[in-house]
C-alpha cells in the first residue's frame, strides 16, 4: 500500500488513528471519530473519494487499491473499538443492576471549621455590608493598651494579679483581658486619616485571657469580637439599630432583644443588650436564670476620653462600641451545654459542629 | 448584692403596689440586672447587680433612690433627729486629707441590748448574724440601709487623742479578724497615742472593739477618700463591707447623719445615753456643676428631647438644676460621684426615661467601606481549604506546659507572672505539641483516624516582649478509611502518612518536612509553619486565561523494575526533565500510578507503573512521536538503573 499517493494531510490523519481511537473511552466520543474517518460528508473517507473521482484515469486503479485499504483499516479499527466499549457499558450495567443504591457510598473525608470560628466569621460578614473591615491586635499586649487607653484607673481591680495574666520578665505586658485594645490601637493608628476616610468602622474577633478557673461557664482563655464605629452625630439610636440588625442576622428575624444601661469605663453611656433566651423563649429557665433573657454582649457610645488619647477630637467626631463573648453566643446558638466542650476539640463534637444541625 | 424586698418597700412605700416580677422588670431597665430571687413566695431577696460605678447604690436607700426617680414617687422620709454638738470631749485631728470630715459621739450604753426583729430580719437577709451587741447590729443594719460604714469603739479602751493620718513602717494593727497586719505608709489609719487602732474604712482593730462588757462607746462616721481605701483593701487583700463603699465612693454629707442615726439606734435599742457629740473636719466643697447642652443630649438620644423633661429627671435624681443659656447647669447630688461630665448626665436623662424608649436606625456611610486585611483573608481561606480537605480545626489554650524546666533564656521570656497553673505558664512557641495532646485524647476515646488542623499565633520571646506570628498547624494520625464499604479500614504504612501531609502542604502552596507525633507512639505525622510561608492572599477574582489543547490526550504505561531502595523524587525527576527536553509543552503529567511488590519479581526489584500523558496544543500527536518520547523517558529511567518489564 503505497501511502505516498496521498495528500500530506491524510497520511498524517492516517499515523494518528491508532492514538486517537484509543483515547475514546466513550462511545459518543468514537462516534466523533466515526464522523471524522469515514462519515458520507466532510470525512476524510469522502474527501478520498472526491479525490479518486478526479485522479487522471492511469492512476486509479492504484489509487483505488490503497483508499480501499485505508477505509478498510479505519472501519476495523472503529468496529473493534465499538466492540469494545460496549462490553465495557454492559459489565458496567450488569453491576449498577446488582448494586443498592442505598449502599454508603464512598465520600471524600470530611473535616470542619471549629465552632468558634464559624461564629467569628459570621460576624464579620454580618458587619461587611455595613462597611465594617477587620481590625486585629497582639494578645500579648502593653497596660497603656489594655487599661490606660481605655480609661480604666490604675487602681481598678480588673489590673489585679488575680484577674489579669502579667509578664514575668516584662512587668509592663499582660495578656490582654478583651479585644477593647484593638480599639486603641485602630483609633491611633486611623486618626490622621480619620477625615479621608469618613469615618473608622470595624470588627475585632480574636483570643482574651482573664484569670479565672476552668468550670462549664467559665474559662481563662476565650474569644470575644469587638466592633467599633466613629462618625458624626452618632447616638444610642444608632448603636441600637445596628445592633438589632446584627442580632435578627445572627438569631433569626423573630430575635427579640432588649438594651439595659450599664457600665464600662471606655464608654458613655454604656449599657448591656440581652436576647430573648433561645432555650426556653422567655418563660425562664436555668440558663436565663428565670428571667427569660440572656446577657449577650456590652456596648456604649465612646467615652469621649478614649477618642481624645487617640487624638481624635470628641467635640467633632462621636461612636459606639461593643464586645461579645463568642462562646457565650455560640452555646446559646447551638445550645452547647458546657463550654469547656470548644476547647477539648473532640472530633466527634467538632463533626457534629461542622454540620447545619 | 442581695436587696431585701420589704426593706425596700420601707424606703419606697409606693412599692408596695408593684408585683416582685415588675420590680424585676423595672431594675434592669435603670441598670440593675437581677440576678436571681430568693423565697420569692415568702418574703423575697433580689439578687442585684450593681456596676462599680454605682457605689450609691449599694444599699436599700440608694437603689430605691433611682427607683423613687424613675416612679416619680418619694422616699420615705429619713427619721432621723440631729444630735446637738458640743465641745469636742477630746481631740480628733485629721492629719490627711483622705478623710475630710470625722462625726463622732459618746454615748454610755444602758445595763439591757436588744436588737429589735425588724433589724435582726434585715441582716438575716444581708446573709449576715445579728451579735445582740446594740453597736455592732445597728452599725451593719445602717449600712445595708443607707449604705454609709460607721464603726464603734469601746471609748474606755482608747488611749488620748483620736488622730487619722498616715501608718508608719514598723506598725501592727490586729484587726476584728484576729489577723496582724503590717502597716505601710499608704496605709490611712485611725490612731490613738498608742498606735494605730483601725484601718480607716476598711476594718476596725482587735483591742479597741466592742463586747458584751463594753460601758460606754466611741461612734465613727467619716468620709475616706475612694482610692486610699481600694488600694488598702487591694494590699491587704480585706474586701469588707466598709470597704467596698467607701472604695466606690460614699455621701460624705451621710457622716454626721449617719453618726445620728446610730446613736438614736443605741438610745432606743441599749437605753444608751449621749454624753457627747462633735465634728472634726468639715463637708469637703461642692464639686463644680456640669453643663448639660441640648445638642449633646440629642445628639445621644437621637431625637429631640425637650429641655423641661431633661431637668425633670435630673431633678428627680437630687441635681441642682438651673437653666444656663441654652442648656442647664447641673449640680450633683453628694452621694453621686459618678456624674461628671455631660455625657454622664445625658446618659442619667436617657437612663430614667427608658433605653426602650430610644430610637433605632442605622448610621448612614460617610466614606467608602474599607477592604479585608490580606492577612485576615488569607487565614479564613486556608482554614476553609483544610476543612474541605478533610481536617477539624482545634481552639486550644495559648499557654502550656514548660515540660521540662529550666527553660532556655528565650522560653524565660515567654512565662507567666501569675499562671493558673505550672500546665498553663508559658505562652507556647509551636502548636505541634497542642495538636498532639488533642490527637492523643481523640485517640484515646476511640478514633479511628485522626485530622486536627489549628490556625492560632505562637510567640516567640524578644528583648521588648513576646512576639507573635500567626501559624498554621498540621497533624495526621491512625488508620485510614472504613467508614463505607468501598474504602476498608487499612493501616498506612509510615511514609503513607508523611506523603499525604506532604499533598496537603503542596495543595496549600507550602513546603515543610512533618515530623512524628511520637517516637514510640501510635502512628501519626505533624507539621507547622508560618502562615507567612504560605502564597499570600490575591486580590485577583480568577486567575489569567491559559490556553489548553482541543486534540486528543494520549497516555502511556511504563512499568518499570526497579531497586526497593529505588528513590522516587529522583526518578521521576530524571524522566520528567528528559520528557520535556523532547516533547516540550506536550509533556504534561509523570507519575507513578501502582507499586507492586511480589515474589515473582527479580530479588531486591519492585515494578513502578509510570503514567505519562501527552497532549498538544495545535496538532494531533501521532503514535510515532509518543513512541519516541516514551523511548527517551525509559532511556533516562535505564541511567537510574530502571529496566522495562516485561
Ligand atoms: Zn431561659
Amino acid at each position: 500500500m503505497d501511502l505516498n499517493l496521498l495528500p500530506l494531510e491524510i497520511q498524517e490523519a492516517h499515523a494518528a488513528f491508532p492514538v486517537a481511537l484509543a483515547a475514546c473511552d466513550e462511545l459518543d466520543a468514537l462516534n466523533r471519530l466515526k464522523g471524522a474517518y469515514t462519515g458520507r460528508e466532510g470525512s476524510h473517507a469522502a474527501r478520498l473519494m472526491d479525490l479518486l473521482k478526479t485522479a487522471p484515469k492511469e492512476q486509479k486503479r492504484d489509487l483505488g487499491a490503497v483508499i480501499n485499504g485505508l477505509k478498510q483499516a479505519w472501519e476495523e479499527g472503529l468496529k473493534s473499538r465499538q466492540a469494545e466499549l460496549e462490553a465495557a457499558r454492559k459489565q458496567v450495567a450488569g453491576l449498577a443492576a446488582h448494586w443498592d443504591a442505598e449502599l454508603p457510598r464512598p465520600l471524600p473525608a470530611r473535616g470542619a471549621l471549629h465552632p468558634l470560628t464559624r461564629v467569628m466569621d459570621r460576624l464579620v460578614d454580618v458587619f461587611r455590608p455595613l462597611g465594617y473591615h477587620v481590625e486585629e491586635g497582639p494578645e500579648v499586649e502593653t497596660e497603656a493598651h489594655n487599661f490606660d487607653g481605655l480609661n480604666i484607673p490604675e487602681d481598678h481591680p480588673a489590673r489585679g494579679s488575680a484577674d489579669t495574666f502579667y509578664l514575668n520578665a516584662h512587668p509592663g505586658l499582660l495578656l490582654r483581658t478583651h479585644t477593647s485594645p484593638v480599639q486603641v490601637r485602630a483609633l491611633k493608628r486611623l486618626a490622621p486619616e480619620i477625615t479621608a476616610r469618613g469615618g473608622i468602622r470595624f470588627l475585632a474577633p480574636g483570643r482574651v485571657y482573664r484569670k479565672d478557673e476552668i468550670d462549664p461557664t467559665h474559662s481563662p482563655m476565650f474569644h470575644q469580637v469587638e466592633g467599633m464605629l466613629v462618625g458624626h452625630d452618632i447616638g444610642l439610636h444608632h448603636l441600637k439599630g445596628t445592633l438589632a440588625y446584627a442580632m435578627k442576622a445572627l438569631f433569626g428575624p423573630g430575635a427579640e432583644v432588649r438594651f439595659r444601661p450599664s457600665y464600662f469605663p471606655f464608654v458613655e453611656p454604656g449599657c448591656e443588650m440581652d436576647v430573648r433566651c433561645p432555650l426556653c423563649g422567655g418563660a425562664g429557665c436555668r440558663v436565663c436564670k428565670g428571667s427569660g433573657w440572656v446577657e449577650i454582649l456590652g456596648a456604649g457610645l465612646v467615652h469621649p476620653n478614649v477618642l481624645a488619647f487617640a487624638g481624635i477630637d470628641p467635640a467633632e467626631w462621636s461612636g459606639f462600641a461593643f464586645g461579645m463573648g463568642v462562646e457565650r453566643m455560640a452555646m446559646m446558638l447551638s445550645q452547647t451545654p458546657d463550654l469547656r466542650l470548644f476547647f477539648e476539640n473532640d472530633q466527634r463534637f467538632l463533626a457534629a459542629m461542622g454540620g447545619l444541625d | 448584692m442581695r436587696y431585701h424586698l420589704r426593706a425596700l418597700r420601707l424606703e419606697l412605700p409606693a412599692l408596695a403596689e408593684i408585683p416582685l416580677v415588675e420590680v424585676c422588670e423595672l431594675l434592669p431597665s435603670l441598670g440593675f440586672p437581677v440576678d436571681g430571687v430568693e423565697a420569692r413566695e415568702t418574703d423575697p431577696i433580689l439578687d442585684v447587680d450593681v456596676t462599680a460605678n454605682r457605689g450609691d447604690a449599694q444599699s436599700h436607700r440608694g437603689l430605691a433612690r433611682d427607683l423613687s426617680a424613675r416612679l416619680g414617687a418619694a422616699l420615705a422620709p429619713l427619721s432621723h433627729t440631729a444630735l446637738a454638738e458640743g465641745e469636742a470631749l477630746f481631740p480628733i485631728r485629721l492629719e490627711a486629707d483622705a478623710c475630710p470630715i470625722y462625726a463622732t459621739a459618746i454615748l454610755e450604753l444602758g445595763s439591757v441590748q436588744a436588737t429589735p426583729e425588724e433589724a435582726v430580719g434585715l441582716l438575716g437577709a444581708m446573709g449576715a448574724n445579728a451579735k445582740q451587741l446594740a453597736a455592732v447590729d445597728a452599725s451593719n443594719e445602717l449600712l445595708h440601709r443607707y449604705g454609709h460604714p460607721t464603726h464603734a469603739f469601746d471609748a474606755d479602751t482608747l488611749k488620748g487623742a483620736l488622730i487619722v493620718r498616715w501608718g508608719r513602717e514598723g506598725e501592727r494593727l490586729v484587726g476584728l479578724d484576729g489577723v496582724e497586719r503590717k502597716l505601710t505608709a499608704e496605709d490611712l489609719v485611725i490612731a490613738d497615742e498608742a498606735g494605730p487602732v483601725a484601718l480607716a474604712g476598711v476594718m476596725g482593730g482587735d483591742a479597741t472593739k466592742v463586747t458584751a462588757s463594753t460601758r460606754r462607746v466611741l461612734l465613727e462616721s467619716a468620709y475616706f477618700d475612694p482610692r486610699v481605701v481600694r488600694r488598702m483593701a487591694h494590699r491587704h487583700g480585706l474586701h469588707t463591707d466598709a470597704s467596698h463603699r467607701f472604695g466606690r465612693g460614699a455621701d460624705p454629707a451621710m457622716a454626721p447623719v449617719a453618726r445620728d442615726l446610730l446613736a438614736a439606734r443605741l438610745m432606743a435599742w441599749a437605753g444608751a445615753r449621749l454624753v457627747g457629740a462633735w465634728t472634726a473636719g468639715a463637708l469637703p466643697g461642692v464639686r463644680p456643676a456640669v453643663e448639660l447642652a441640648p445638642g449633646l443630649l440629642n445628639r445621644i438620644a437621637g431625637e429631640a428631647i425637650p429641655l423641661e423633661e431633661a431637668e425633670l429627671w435630673l431633678t428627680r435624681l437630687g441635681c441642682q438644676v438651673a437653666r444656663s443659656g441654652e442648656g442647664l447647669q447641673v449640680q450633683p447630688p453628694t452621694w453621686r460621684h459618678d456624674l461628671a461630665i455631660p455625657e454622664d448626665l445625658a446618659e442619667e436623662v436617657l437612663r430614667l426615661r427608658g433605653f426602650d424608649r430610644l430610637g433605632s436606625a442605622l448610621p448612614p456611610l460617610e466614606g467608602p467601606p474599607q477592604p479585608l486585611e490580606s492577612g485576615y483573608l488569607q487565614r479564613r481561606r486556608v482554614a476553609a481549604r483544610l476543612a474541605q480537605l478533610g481536617f477539624f480545626q482545634t481552639v486550644t489554650y495559648g499557654f502550656v506546659d514548660p515540660e521540662e524546666p529550666p527553660l532556655g533564656d528565650e522560653a524565660a521570656g515567654r512565662i507567666l507572672a501569675n499562671p493558673l497553673g505550672q500546665e498553663y505558664s508559658l505562652m507556647r512557641g509551636t502548636l505541634l505539641r497542642s495538636l498532639r495532646a488533642t490527637a492523643l485524647a481523640n485517640l484515646a476515646q476511640g478514633a479511628r483516624e485522626v485530622r486536627l488542623f489549628e490556625i492560632a499565633p505562637t510567640h516567640r520571646a524578644t528583648p521588648a516582649g513576646p512576639e507573635e506570628s500567626w501559624t498554621v498547624g498540621l497533624l495526621w494520625a491512625g488508620q485510614a478509611g472504613g467508614e463505607d464499604p468501598l474504602s476498608p479500614v487499612r493501616s498506612l504504612a509510615p511514609e503513607e502518612g508523611r506523603a499525604f501531609l506532604l499533598g496537603v502542604l503542596e495543595d496549600l502552596g507550602a513546603v515543610a518536612q512533618p515530623v512524628p507525633v511520637a517516637e514510640d507512639g501510635p502512628l501519626g505525622w505533624m507539621v507547622e509553619l508560618p502562615l507567612a510561608a504560605l502564597p499570600a492572599h490575591s486580590e485577583r477574582i480568577i486567575p489569567p486565561f491559559r490556553p489548553f489543547s482541543r486534540f486528543p490526550r494520549v497516555e502511556r504505561d511504563l512499568s518499570l523494575l526497579v531497586d526497593l531502595a529505588q528513590g522516587y523524587r529522583e526518578l521521576a525527576d530524571a524522566m520528567a526533565a528528559s520528557l520535556r527536553a523532547c516533547a516540550g509543552s506536550a509533556f504534561q503529567d509523570l507519575r507513578c500510578v501502582d507499586v507492586f511488590r511480589h515474589k515473582s519479581l527479580p530479588t531486591g526489584r519492585q515494578a513502578w507503573l509510570m503514567r505519562m500523558r501527552f497532549q498538544a496544543l495545535d496538532r494531533t500527536l501521532t503514535g510515532e512521536d509518543v513512541d519516541a518520547w516514551v523511548a527517551a523517558a525509559l532511556e533516562a529511567a535505564r541511567a537510574h538503573g530502571a529496566e522495562r518489564r516485561a
